[in-house]
């Protein structure tokens, strides 16, 4: 599409649209393109073309050193995960051999909660932006690591999503991570004695904040039960990861277990 | 005044003729239409150096006839370029090309020692005479 401008010679007018074509070039992330420069003095054209040309060379580094850094992050993102999965690996291969099922509880808790960190990573090395994660995507895969893990032969408990599309980066997704985890390990260890039942995740944004509600239909607690009392690490950890996150949580054993966490 | 005429015993290279005046200043002209690559930045370097005695010195860099420099070179120039021998050095331009490849040399490349453009010779005399 020619830009045309009075007073300009056929020549010059010809040589303008070359240098728009570089330009354009450019804009499309290409820099390869160069403009054709005389050489001659006193020809603002050729200084506008040298211009372009050496702007093109300088943005072709830049762009190919962004390329680098992408790879180096995914890289790193890549080999976090991977080490993670060897950590835990080797708390599984440990676990074959342990028979105090205190113990095994133990092995089993930690690995699960390695594999929630590592999903952060994994999840991230595939991203786009290589910074933010979709958070039902997440809660999603880890939901089903979950039950892989926990639920016995037999059973059949569910989940329900209620899920608005909202995205966290690795300093908010890793803690919410944490806080899934524990809460649904619970609702598989203590909810459902005989096997069934419903676990509903839901997430909502509300001026700005969002809202994490997690609840089972499962057997809840008897009657006088005090939470404080018997908080072990699994409630501890829900507990400080909120505040990590300058979150607002709030528990209610009235009907099952339900959660709900408010943050930024 | 003009002291950017090459005397009879000025280093001849491929793009620039290169000297060192009475005044402790050294000058390196482009010649006419000069293309400067990696190769020819290269040599003027090693030909600044060799001017070098005793104690470093200022280097005034008349750029009015250049008609392109590569990447290459605008880096080599900037960081390991004369940086050992001289003090400074001032650019010469004029035309509207050499204007916009000098300006992109001392904006995108950062020269590491004192550096400046200049338009007339008097002024760029000037300020190099203080790093001499
Ligand atoms: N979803 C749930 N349903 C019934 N009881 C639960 C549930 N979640 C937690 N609890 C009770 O709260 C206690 C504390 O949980 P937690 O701090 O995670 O420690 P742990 O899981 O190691 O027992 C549990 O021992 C259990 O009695
Ligand atoms: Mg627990």
């Amino acid at each position: 599409m020619p830009f045309k401008a009075g007073n300009i010679s056929p020549d010059n007018q010809e040589r303008i649209n070359k240098i728009l074509e570089v330009i354009i070039a450019y804009a499309g992330l290409d820099f390869t393109k160069k403009t054709e420069v005389k050489g001659s003095d006193d020809d603002v054209l050729d200084a506008i073309g040298a211009g372009v040309n050496m702007l093109g060379e300088e943005l072709q580094t830049s762009t190919i050193s962004l390329k680098e850094k992408e790879h180096l992050l995914k890289e790193i993102h890549h080999r976090v995960k991977n080490n993670l999965q060897i950590v835990s690996s080797l708390l599984n291969l440990q676990s074959e051999s342990i028979k105090d099922p205190a113990l095994l509880n133990l092995v089993t808790a930690s690995r699960n909660r390695i594999h929630s960190i590592a999903l952060v990573h994994e999840m991230l090395y595939a991203s786009v932006d290589l910074t933010n994660i979709e958070m039902g995507d997440y809660i999603k895969k880890l939901s089903n690591n979950i039950r892989n893990s926990l639920s016995i032969p037999g059973s059949d408990v569910q989940f329900e999503f209620e899920i608005n599309p909202c995205f966290l980066d690795i300093d908010r997704m890793v803690p919410v991570g944490l806080i899934l985890n524990e809460i649904i390990t619970n609702s598989f260890k203590y909810a459902f004695p005989n096997g069934k039942g419903i676990i509903s995740i839901g997430i909502h944004s509300l001026h700005g904040r969002y809202i994490l509600l997690i609840k089972d239909n499962g057997v809840g607690v008897p009657a006088g039960f005090e939470l404080e009392k018997n908080s072990n690490l699994g409630l501890q950890l829900i507990k400080i990861l909120t505040e990590q996150i300058n979150g607002e949580l709030n528990i209610n054993f009235e009907n099952g277990f339900s959660y709900s966490i408010t943050f930024n | 005044m003009n002291t950017l005429i090459p005397p009879a015993n000025a280093l001849n290279l491929t793009s620039f003729k290169t000297w060192m005046g009475d005044d402790g200043i050294c000058r390196t002209v482009t010649k006419e239409l000069a293309e400067i690559n990696l190769e020819q930045a290269m040599e003027n370097s090693v030909a600044v150096s060799s001017l070098y005695k005793d104690r470093k010195f200022p280097l005034l860099i008349d750029a009015r006839n250049i008609k392109y420099m590569s990447k290459e070179a605008r880096k080599f120039f900037s960081t390991n370029g004369r940086d050992i021998k001289i003090t400074c050095f001032g650019i010469m331009v004029k035309s509207p090309l050499s204007r916009v490849i000098g300006n992109f040399f001392m904006g995108l490349n950062k020269p590491e020692i004192p550096a400046r453009l200049f338009d007339s010779e008097a002024d760029a005399l000037q300020w190099l005479k203080q790093y001499r």
